[in-house]
């Protein structure tokens, strides 16, 4: 019985077999690509190598700035008497602990303004001077925190200053984005530098004079443009040909470099130790999974997510000493 | 005469204030106070109080379950006030699933001159708990406002720290110009995010990243009313001891110049002694017209303290809503 019903199904010949295989093999190659398009297109960023297009360094003056990694360690000097047992060593601490939990902040406050702007150049007559105005306001109503809000706007009107200085006209238009929308978005970070400038200047006589004396409390409305780094970095990232995920993924690259430099430069460790932090496999983790966290978090919905880094950062005024300026 | 239960509002878990000022011209009255399940609102029968209303926000059970929704809208009329209390934290019950969203939404609109006074215990979220919190305050031109929102780790006697599924609040201030049109500007979206997803191995999980802290909070303060009390909140913050400064005096020139203190220096040195004992960190700022004040401490009962003491010190809310506004500060 089993004998018969074998012989019966193989009536082919070799050859048969052969196209058969052959007919299967490419069914499931077809079905792999499939797979893999709908994986890459289900709103799953595309990730660069952490060497491409972040080697530049901008002269934003982010050495300036330890994103409450100064006001951390004076805190734990003070708040945390040492224990009998020692403490783990400071390269621990930082890769451990401080490292990543500034990652987490920074990534779920700042990552949905950079990736709102990017989105905006690539599409077309998107990115005007009012859109640009209105992420930067609403990023500006998201920081409570002085010190924080101090470091983000210097380095955001020092890469608007790059851009007009050194951008403007000068780079060939992305790929990605249209002759004319890329034309629009250049006009509207013009008309936004000429806002920020007027607002700047109408509001420095009072700020400067609100700091002598903290009388604040007045019911006059905000200046319409203060220039927060995140959506201008993802404006002029898309301008220079970065994908919304690449420009994400620079941005928090740049957060990490600067927060080494400043562990090195407070003390943490050396500069050996600096490169290595920066080589090892975990930072393009970290950053990657941070950039697939926000991924589609709306600016909206952009928060803090380590509560007590409102505190360091704010406690930064409070350092009797200090070599950086958050 | 009024009956002390007010109506139940037809939605469910709706609910809906309005205060409008009296015809004296100084005693604010509630108008509306209408709610429903599980969202239940209190008011003294004979108010003991004159300068603004008063309301409990409770709910049935003393916590919310899982899924259960509150929504309520505020309305204060010209001139008004209002202080809204809980009666003990609010507690919010494990959640079968992560998708079962237990929620608080509040809106209130302060009209010019008018002021609400919110200080509420805090939110307790126990262990496997989901809860979504959204506050919008839109305070017209010469309206006030103090807001304070504040989480703890749960129930510590159970072991519980930060042990929640996840915890979402998000306060949002706006402006709004006096004659009614949509002239509307956001003045600050204070937004905190935890949760207990671990989206990478080596980012600390929720409980490392609270650092010790057994409670957050924050206090927001805008408008004329609030101003000297954000001043204060201002200058204390500034007059703080330096982090890391040494005090090279002599006992003998410690003690000569504490004799020489006023009372509200002796005051500060007190307090300054306590937070660093509670290990209470807090930071204010000035932000967009309105003063931001953020706070922790290992202990709630530390924050608690604290904010009673800094209140009370300055006597604002004591002032313009009455001593029953800051209830939730007392210690117990």
């Amino acid at each position: 019985m089993t004998v018969s019903n074998s012989t019966t199904r193989i009536p082919q010949s070799e050859a048969d077999i052969d196209d058969e295989i052959a007919d299967l093999e490419h069914k499931l190659a077809e079905a792999k690509i499939r797979r893999q398009r709908f994986k890459s297109s289900a709103s799953q960023p595309r990730i660069p190598s952490p060497s491409s297009k972040t080697d530049s360094a901008l002269p934003l003056g982010s050495f300036a700035f330890s994103s409450g990694l100064e006001s951390y360690l004076s805190h734990q000097k003070h708040y945390l008497p040492s224990s009998p047992q020692g403490q783990p060593s400071p390269v621990t601490v930082f890769i451990s602990s401080f490292l990543p939990l500034s990652l987490s902040s920074y990534a779920a406050t700042s990552l949905p303004f950079v990736l709102a702007a990017a989105r905006l150049v690539s599409q077309p007559s998107q990115l005007t001077s009012a859109a640009l105005t209105a992420l930067d306001d609403a990023q500006d109503a998201a920081i409570p925190c002085v010190v924080a809000r101090r470091a983000s706007i210097a380095q955001g009107r020092a890469l608007l200053g790059i851009w007009e200085r050194s951008f403007d006209g000068v780079v060939r238009h992305p790929a990605a984005v249209t002759e004319e929308g890329a034309k629009q978005a250049e006009e509207a970070l013009r008309g936004f530098a000429t806002l920020v400038r007027k607002s700047s200047s109408s509001t420095l006589a009072s700020s400067s004079a609100s700091a002598a004396a903290p009388t604040t409390m007045d019911e006059d409305a905000p200046p319409a443009s203060s220039a927060h780094l995140a959506p201008l970095f993802g404006a002029v990232a898309s301008l220079l040909g970065l994908a919304p995920e690449e420009a994400a993924y620079v941005f928090l690259l740049g957060h990490v470099k600067a927060l080494v430099s400043a562990a090195v430069r407070a003390g943490m460790f050396g500069p050996y130790q600096a490169q290595r932090t920066l080589a090892g496999g975990e930072v393009h983790e970290m950053i990657t999974a941070m950039v697939e966290r926000e991924w589609e978090t709306e600016v909206e919905d952009a928060g803090q997510t380590v509560p007590v880094m409102d505190l360091w950062v704010g406690r930064h005024e409070l350092l009797y000493s200090r070599i950086f300026n958050s | 005469m009024n009956s002390p239960f007010p109506k139940s509002s037809s939605s469910p878990g709706k609910g809906r204030i309005v205060v409008r000022l009296g015809p004296d011209g100084s005693t604010s009255r509630l108008e509306t106070c209408t709610y429903q399940y599980p969202l239940k609102l209190i008011t003294p029968m004979r108010p003991s109080q004159t300068k603004s209303a008063l309301v409990f926000l409770l709910s049935y059970g003393g916590g919310l379950v899982a899924g259960d929704t509150v929504n309520l809208s505020i309305d204060i009329q010209p001139g008004a006030r209002l202080s809204v209390v809980t009666q003990g934290h609010t507690k919010i019950f494990k959640s079968p699933t992560p998708d079962v969203v237990t929620r608080q939404t509040l809106t209130a609109e302060i009209a010019s001159s008018a002021a609400l006074c919110l200080l509420p215990d805090p939110v307790q979220p126990f262990e496997g708990s989901v809860y979504e919190q959204l506050q919008v305050f839109k305070v017209a031109r010469g309206g006030s406002l103090c807001l304070l929102d504040w989480v703890t780790q749960g129930r510590a006697a159970r072991g519980e720290h930060w042990s929640f599924v996840r915890w979402t609040g998000k306060n949002e201030v706006w402006m709004v110009d006096g004659d009614g049109s949509d002239g509307e500007r956001l003045l600050v979206r204070d937004s905190v995010i935890l949760d207990c997803k671990q989206v990478h191995s080596q980012i600390p999980a929720l409980r490392d990243a609270m650092h010790g802290m057994g409670v957050v909070g924050t206090l927001i303060l805008r408008g004329p009313l609030m101003k000297p009390l954000g001043e204060f909140f201002l200058a204390e913050f500034a007059a703080l001891p330096r982090l890391g400064a040494r005090d090279w005096r002599s006992e003998e020139a410690k003690k000569a110049e504490e004799e020489k203190m006023s009372p509200h220096e002796r005051w500060r040195a007190e307090r300054i002694q306590c937070e660093k004992e509670n290990k209470l960190l807090w930071s204010a700022a000035s932000v967009r017209g309105c003063v931001v004040v953020k706070f922790g401490s290992p202990e709630v009962e530390a924050s608690q303290r604290w904010l009673g003491s800094m209140l009370a010190k300055e006597g604002s809310i004591a002032r313009h809503f009455d001593e029953q506004a800051m209830m939730c500060l007392r210690c117990h």
